[in-house]
């Protein structure tokens, strides 16, 4: 590990992770795209999400998928991925699991998709999974469930019946009440969160008065929503703390000082997304500021820190 | 065990703080930027493209192709036009100045024995994957490649009558790039502005010239190379085509991690179970033309 400082070790779901750094699905591809940059280790990452598999391919949206905007991005990729069978049988076998953690991101149309791909999956070296019931750029399932706190009960109950791993909701913030949406999918058995997915958003070209993205709307991340996931953040945790569901916090962290607030605000690990296309280095600089701060307030573990918010 | 023996794609990007060495202004708002980034500039190929941070207070990297390299003395130069905010923000970085990049990226181009007449076909910012190619090309005694450029803003160099003789050239297309034909290379430039020396028409135009003025044997020894704006590149694949040539071009898509983890920059390409979309920053920029269109 790039920091070799155990204080940063967390225990989420069960799972050792050796830094509270998770890397974000739909940002590393299947695991092993950053691995091209030299200096990038996975040692100094606790988990990595991998690209949301549905149960058969899908070619994803029509170009253009990306564009940037004020302090953030805008995405629409359409789950692009080779399906499950594909994702077990030919991509899981070239990771090294001794290295990290990785997630599988359970996608689908339908509550019985999700369970499909997520009994495939069980039967995996996949250390987790994550069910992710927000995504804003697919037509059908996606946000679709994650909006709805009852749909979302349904896809985590039919996900938790057919595996022992460990399930991680990712939910929406284009809902009304999340920390609703968490109690019902904690009554449905989910083992923790990942909060937030990204906020659905539009950028328009003024010369051709159409939208930038060929998808028309996308998922807005990046720091201009920082704010927004903190908030959420909060409100989630408020729910999990009795129950011992961790979180892992996400959206527009950028910093050791975004993450140590993250922390601070009830998640347990600290999800790295938009920033790696900033700075694909940022990973172990996160991690020492994160051991510096820890050192500067004697504290001996990044545990310590996790849901120490006082409220004014 | 060593990582990289058994995954080869591993550490093959590298991230430099590069001080801008030159940062010179042309007409059209071009510029051409030359960084000392020394590990790029030993392992960047024709076709390899940087990531870079234009900016600190953008959050997002800009993809820009390489044009040249010195290995030797470190530096790599860019041509880049002011396209939009990014862009705007490189154009006022100042020499001295440390940029925050990352690359060589990307599948680069394949020059093959049996092709020896390279015809590279560049227009506007699609220029300077070509110039890296003939530079590759230059010291290859058995290839005779020749360079079309076209251009709608002028030209960033002061074109010079060439002296090499190029087959089917009409009268007066005389303009070359001085580089080029220091190196020995031949080259011609297109534009429907009347630079003088230019051909008036498309590069696909003047293209047909040349070839049209081979001999069938010559015309076997042809691979086009491309690159510039897809609407260039679809005239270029359909010539290619009509004379049944080999061609590869270099694309070009909105990028946000140029590493391949967002499949932000696809293409639709055709493939033997179907159409698929390929990243252009890891499986391109550089595409068999016949896949594309």
């Amino acid at each position: 590990m790039g920091t070799n400082n155990n204080k940063l070790a967390i225990n989420f779901c069960g799972m050792d992770f050796q830094t509270p750094l998770v890397l974000l699905s739909g940002c590393v591809g299947f695991g092993e795209e950053y691995t091209r940059v030299q200096g990038f280790s996975h040692s100094d990452i606790g988990a990595v999400c991998l690209k949301g598999t549905t149960l058969e391919a899908r070619l994803g949206n029509a170009p253009h998928r990306i564009c940037e905007t004020p302090s953030g991005m805008i995405n629409a990729i359409g789950l692009q991925n080779p399906g499950t069978k594909h994702v077990i049988e030919t991509i899981l076998p070239e990771l090294d699991f001794s290295e990290t953690r990785f997630i599988a991101n359970l996608s689908g149309s339908t509550v019985e998709e999700y369970a499909e791909v997520a009994r495939l999956f069980d039967d995996s070296p996949i250390d987790a999974m994550e069910i992710n019931i927000s995504c804003p750029n697919v037509k059908e399932g996606g946000v679709a469930f994650g909006n709805d706190p009852d749909m979302s009960a349904r896809v985590v109950e039919a996900c938790r019946k057919v595996t022992q791993k460990p399930l991680i909701t990712k939910l929406s913030p284009n809902q009304t009440d999340i920390a609703e949406n968490a109690r019902r999918c904690i009554e449905s058995g989910t083992d923790g969160f990942a909060v937030i997915n990204t906020l659905m958003g539009m950028a328009i070209d003024i010369e051709v008065r159409k939208p930038i993205i060929g998808n028309n709307q996308g998922g807005l991340s990046g720091p201009a929503i920082k704010p927004i996931a903190l908030l959420k953040v909060h409100q989630v945790y408020q729910v999990c703390k009795n129950h011992n569901i961790p979180i892992i916090g996400q959206g527009g962290i950028t910093s050791a000082n975004d993450a140590i607030e993250f922390l601070i605000a009830g998640a347990s690990g600290i999800g790295i997304g938009t920033a790696l296309f900033y700075d694909p280095l940022i990973c172990p600089k996160i991690n020492q500021g994160i051991s510096d701060y820890l050192d500067a307030h004697n504290l001996n573990s990044v545990s310590e820190l996790i849901g120490t918010l006082e409220l004014n | 065990m060593n990582q990289t023996a058994t995954k080869p794609h591993r550490d093959t990007i590298v991230c430099e703080q590069a001080e801008i060495l030159c940062h010179d202004a042309f007409e059209g708002e071009q510029y051409i930027l030359r960084i000392q980034a020394p590990e790029i500039a030993r392992r960047a190929l024709a076709g390899s493209f940087v990531h870079i941070q234009c900016d600190p207070s953008l959050p997002m990297r800009r993809p820009i192709s390489i044009m040249r390299v010195d290995a030797k003395a470190g530096w790599v130069e860019l041509l880049y036009k002011v396209f939009g905010h990014g862009t705007a923000l490189l154009a006022k970085r100042q020499v001295g100045e440390q940029l925050d990049l990352f690359g060589p990226i990307g599948v680069p181009f394949v020059i093959h024995e049996n092709k020896t007449r390279p015809l590279l076909i560049g227009g506007g910012v699609g220029i300077p994957p070509m110039i890296f190619v003939a530079d590759e090309l230059k010291t290859q005694k058995q290839y005779t490649p020749f360079v079309i450029m076209g251009s709608e803003v002028p030209f960033p160099f002061k074109s010079k009558p060439s002296t090499v003789i190029v087959p089917g050239q009409p009268d007066g297309v005389i303009g070359c790039m001085p580089l080029l034909e220091d190196w020995g290379i031949a080259s011609r430039l297109t534009s429907k502005q009347g630079y003088p020396g230019c051909f008036d028409g498309y590069v696909t135009d003047l293209a047909k010239h040349y070839l049209d003025a081979l001999n069938d044997e010559q015309r076997q020894e042809v691979e086009i190379f491309s690159c510039g704006p897809t609407v260039m590149l679809e005239a270029v694949a359909k010539l290619a085509k009509e004379y049944e040539l080999p061609c590869q071009v270099s694309l070009e898509e909105h990028m946000a991690c140029a590493v391949g983890g967002c499949a932000g920059c696809v293409v639709e390409v055709k493939t033997e179970n179907g159409p698929a979309m390929k990243r252009v920053c890891v499986d391109g920029p550089v595409f068999d033309a016949y896949s594309v269109f």
